[in-house]
């Protein structure tokens, strides 16, 4: 219940319909969103910027203001259920022309982490973790692209863990101690059992 | 000569070798040897990787520096997203002691450590500082000009960038990549929209295509209103998005541009005299020959 400011009772009444109530509401969200995008969204004064300089607002129902709002207000299912999340190419156009300071991609980029977590996440981010657990590369080798870099006097495989792959294990390792690759597989998994 | 290490990613060496292999030669006219980052990975990708856990972000990037450390050599590289990941995370790890922490206690299970001993360059701001190469050297360096063609460029987003977190001045109308390319002897020619994203970054390329491939659409549009020769980027993954796009743009929105893309230091490539041959010009979606013609 918001707190009485001892105002006469008909305007705390009128004040009180004003805030907003949701059942979704969880303060935790705004300080995790705070704490991983290392932003602060609680500054927003919804001036509208960031969704004018957005390149997928205009072909989209995605508006980052709105995800910054709700990061803010600590609608934690309303954001992370939303599949507009995914539109931002992270250009960082609203983060350069923010007059409040906030990194309203950082924000989004945060709540992708936060929906991770809950197993929320288009499969073709998954499959660039497979890719990477595999070969170290998110894009493979072929063998035209062989046969042209021989001809450029380059090796057919470049110097990478692509003719390396004795560093691969390295690398899941890496990917292992997050648990990544084996959360990637279950998810890819669900979603592709599911269809 | 000054040396550094040449972390590749994915696509240049991948897609677009002819990138790899222009660096490389015109560096080495330039004062400036690439020597091959040995095991190198992905950045990795920072759309997809930033999204799903920056941890693991900030730990797999950490592993192509410290490559890069024991070598202890500075890094070049010829992508914008290998930027945001490479630049991003060494600077990120060198004043953040606890993400420095974190990130170490990973890599000791690689037996690694992050000391960041090392900077991170992208070639195209080598090639514009004058203390290292410079507008005159390169110009210097020219010897089949591009005289005549008409040239727009795409600076892409995550060089320059967050501007406040990067150094490259203004991120509204930049023109320090016109002057590399009126270096070669052709027209710098601006566009509306110019700093307009290519649409395929923060894994939206993988997720909504369509989408995607709507916002270079939008800027195809705007260079059609200028009639450019070519477009050239910094970044392969912009390349990509702009050159195999255009294909996938004629199948899904039945429009067609026909405009050559080229990575600056395939351009660089051309003027210094590197044929297209040299350069693997084949390998580009959208065939290279009508701006070729105009040049060869």
């Amino acid at each position: 219940m918001a707190k009485s400011k001892g105002y006469p009772e008909a305007l705390e009444n009128k004040l009180r319909d004003r805030a907003v109530h949701s059942e979704d509401y969880n303060p935790e969200f705004t300080r995790k969103v705070e704490e991983i995008s290392r932003s602060i969204p609680h500054m927003c004064f919804q001036c509208g910027t960031c969704t004018s300089s957005c390149p997928s607002a205009p072909r989209s129902s995605y508006r980052i203001r709105k995800f910054v709002r709700r990061a803010l207000l600590g609608l934690e299912d309303e954001a992370l259920t939303d599949p507009d999340l995914w539109l931002c190419t992270t250009c960082y156009s609203c983060t350069d022309r923010c007059p409040r300071d906030i990194a309203p991609t950082d924000v989004n980029m945060a709540m992708r982490n936060l929906a991770f977590e809950r197993d929320i996440i288009p499969v073709n981010f998954l499959k660039t973790v497979q890719a990477i657990y595999k070969t170290g590369h998110g894009v493979p080798n072929n063998d035209v692209n062989k046969a042209a870099r021989v001809k450029l006097g380059l090796t057919a495989d470049p110097p990478t863990t692509h003719m390396y792959p004795e560093f691969i294990p390295g690398i899941q390792k890496i990917l292992d101690h997050y648990k990544l690759k084996a959360n990637a597989d279950r998810i890819i998994k669900e979603a592709e059992g599911g269809k | 000569m000054n040396s550094y290490a040449f972390y590749l990613g994915c696509i240049a060496p991948n897609r677009y070798p002819g990138i790899e292999a222009a660096a490389i030669k015109t560096g080495k006219k330039l004062g400036i040897d690439l020597i091959p980052l040995k095991g190198a990975s992905c950045c990795p990708a920072p759309g997809a990787f930033g999204s799903i856990d920056l941890d693991v972000f900030y730990a797999m990037a950490a592993r192509n520096l410290v490559l890069a450390e024991q070598m202890k050599s500075d890094i070049a590289l010829v992508c914008n997203g290998c930027y945001k990941s490479i630049w991003e995370v060494n600077h990120k790890l060198k004043h953040n002691d606890d993400l420095r922490d974190n990130v170490n206690e990973v890599l000791k299970e690689i037996d690694m450590e992050f000391k960041g001993t090392i900077e991170v360059y992208h070639l195209a701001e080598l090639l514009y500082d004058p203390k290292i190469v410079g507008i005159e050297k390169i110009r210097e360096s020219v010897t089949n000009p591009l005289t005549g063609t008409r040239i727009a460029v795409h600076y892409g987003c995550h060089l320059i960038k967050p501007k406040k977190e990067r150094h490259f001045g203004s991120t509204d109308r930049p023109t320090w990549i016109e002057e590399m390319v009126e270096a070669l002897g052709a027209e710098a020619v601006e566009y509306r929209n110019k700093m307009l994203c290519c649409g395929a970054g923060g894994g939206v390329r993988g997720y909504d295509i369509v989408h995607a491939l709507d916002i270079a659409n939008e800027k195809l549009i705007n260079l059609q209103e200028v009639q450019v020769d070519a477009l050239t980027d910094i970044c392969p993954f912009c390349q990509l998005q702009f050159d195999r796009g255009q294909i996938e743009i004629q199948e899904k929105f039945g429009a067609t541009y026909n405009l050559p893309v080229l990575h600056y230091s395939e351009l660089l490539g051309l003027a210094q005299g590197m044929s297209p041959q040299d350069l693997a010009l084949d390998l580009h979606g959208i065939s290279c020959e009508p701006f070729l013609q105009k040049i060869l």
